[in-house]
């Protein structure tokens, strides 16, 4: 098994233990028994999704989209700042259902070993990855359309941290067991195909201040960045990894993840040949 | 520069954790809506909560910051005071609770009214909005509305052992397809069901708000009595 980022293993766990205990605990709130301190947020307050989706109401009719808080806006605007700099680590770090479709993934590689992750060819693959910027245009104009956070209905997140409220559509479970199935052949279909925020947030990829860079002249040419990315990115074929799709997991670089070679694949301000 | 895994982590916490800080600082950061009324914008109650901006998340607390009343009259008029933890109750559960009894609604237009009539503040409460026996007896007591009004609202009062046997008497109320305007109807609704923007500005005798307001707020907003456009509104869905 290869090399995994600690340290993002653990800000994963605690991450998607927040948001489950924030889930539980409003719908403990709601019958009168909170859990003490946590307060009674839901997890629609603790969406940066629902910041982003609100802002034509916003500039509109000044107030936000149904059921979203300000908070939203403020982890909105955080995690685009996080973005700006380091890519959309919101997504390979914090947000809980990509942490939920890695644990899934797990079993998915147990079962097909190195084939795991590789079953649609990537020449095909890229182009299916724009699908998620359909969704976002659809999301937004709905959204913006209705007032309501319309994309709710179809969320398998939402399905997942509120199964037992009664409040889930029936097509946000079929989304849901469709992302678990997919899950087990492929790493991230959700966010490959269909997340609206990933697609935002990989907009940022373009114009981060920290990019992904290979040191030419000391990489040996070995794949082996190539064959741990989640998102299927041909990492060895580029100098400086520009990609709509990286989720910043450190998983390919040289000091935390799967490169073997020290100083090769690095986040850096500068080129690595200068250094 | 060369960013690892581990700078990346704690950078993020700290952006966060300011971030947070910083909002709350500001006065901005909420998680949940925010649990003051709109205010009477004239007339001699101006400044004062107005009752009609109550809201099916307000809880008993809530609703006793806001227009003081105990916690413990408020459970009472609903008759649940047996309930355990009765502040945090939330007005949305009502329609679970109680839901339509004799053709009556105990809502979260239910706890607008008792308020109004308790504190003697002026509103209208929709079409087809009842209160319980107790609530009527407390009113009795200690209200300040007028004997007028308190006998309009007792003539309509159910009792709580009917509202009891009816518990599940909304289930499966779908909304949409009855094309019942409630209070969180939004304009854009009126127009899915199939008003004109025109048939709807002619009632409210001015432009239309935006799509995604909803009616009560904008008459809230504009000073007209949400009743007074309802019913119109209403007779034209039912004629559609
Ligand atoms: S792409 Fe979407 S689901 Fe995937 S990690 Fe990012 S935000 Fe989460
Ligand atoms: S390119 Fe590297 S950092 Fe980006 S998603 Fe792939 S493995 Fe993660």
């Amino acid at each position: 098994m290869a090399k995994r980022v600690k340290v993002r293993k653990w800000i994963q766990i605690i991450f998607f233990t927040v948001a489950a205990f924030i889930a539980v605990n409003h719908s403990l709130a709601e019958v009168g028994k909170p859990i003490p301190l946590i307060g009674e947020a839901s997890l629609h307050a603790i969406c940066p999704f629902g910041g982003v989706v609100s802002i034509y109401n916003l500039l509109t009719t000044g107030s936000l989209v149904k059921m979203i808080h300000e908070s939203s806006v403020v982890l909105m605007i955080i995690v685009f700042l996080s973005a700006l700099i380091f890519g959309p680590l919101f997504c390979g770090w914090i947000c809980p259902f990509g942490t939920f479709q890695e644990w899934i993934s797990r079993i998915g590689r147990k079962l097909f070993k190195k084939r795991y992750n590789t079953f649609i060819p990537y020449k095909f693959d890229k182009y299916l990855r724009f699908l998620r910027y359909g969704v976002l245009i659809w999301v937004l104009i709905m959204t913006a359309w209705s007032g309501k956070i319309i994309f709710a209905d179809y969320d398998p997140y939402y399905a997942l941290f509120q199964f037992w409220t009664g409040e889930v559509a029936v097509t946000a479970f079929i989304a849901l067991f469709a992302v678990l199935g997919l899950s087990l052949f492929i790493e991230r279909p959700f966010c490959k195909y269909v997340c609206p925020y990933g697609a935002v947030l990989g907009l940022f990829n373009f114009i981060r201040i920290i990019p992904l860079r290979r040191n030419v002249s000391t990489c040996i040419s070995c794949s082996a960045c190539d064959k741990n990315c989640p998102m299927n990115i041909p990492v060895s074929k580029k100098k400086k990894i520009i990609d709509h799709q990286c989720i910043s997991c450190f998983e390919c670089t040289s000091e935390d993840g799967a490169c073997p070679v020290s100083s090769t694949m690095e986040f850096n301000t500068k080129k690595l040949e200068e250094k | 520069m060369r960013i690892k895994a581990k700078t990346a982590g704690i950078s993020f916490f700290i952006l966060m954790l300011g971030g947070i800080l910083i909002s709350m600082a500001a006065d901005y950061w909420a998680t949940e809506g925010s649990k003051d009324p709109l205010k009477y914008t004239d007339g001699e109650f101006a400044g004062e909560n107005n009752p009609a901006d109550i809201r099916g998340s307000y809880s008993m607390d809530d609703v006793h910051n806001a227009f003081d009343i105990p916690v413990e009259t408020l459970t009472a008029a609903f008759g649940l005071s047996h309930e355990e933890n009765p502040g945090s109750i939330q007005i949305k559960l009502f329609e679970e609770i109680f839901g339509i009894v004799d053709g009556k609604e105990i809502g979260t237009d239910s706890m607008r009214y008792f308020v109004a009539l308790y504190k003697g503040l002026p509103y209208v409460a929709e079409e087809g909005t009842a209160l319980l026996k107790p609530a009527i007896s407390i009113l009795r007591k200690e209200g300040s509305m007028t004997d007028e009004e308190l006998s309009l609202a007792a003539e309509n009062a159910v009792s709580l052992e009917t509202a009891e046997i009816n518990e599940t008497a909304t289930e499966d109320h779908d909304d949409t397809v009855l094309m019942e305007i409630k209070g969180k109807t939004m304009f854009s609704e009126l127009y899915d069901w199939g008003l004109s923007k025109e048939d709807v500005e002619k009632i409210l005798s001015m432009p239309a708000g935006a799509r995604t307001m909803s009616v009560r707020d904008f008459c809230i907003a504009n000073g007209i009595e949400f009743s007074t456009v309802k019913e119109p509104l209403q007779e034209l869905l039912d004629n559609l």
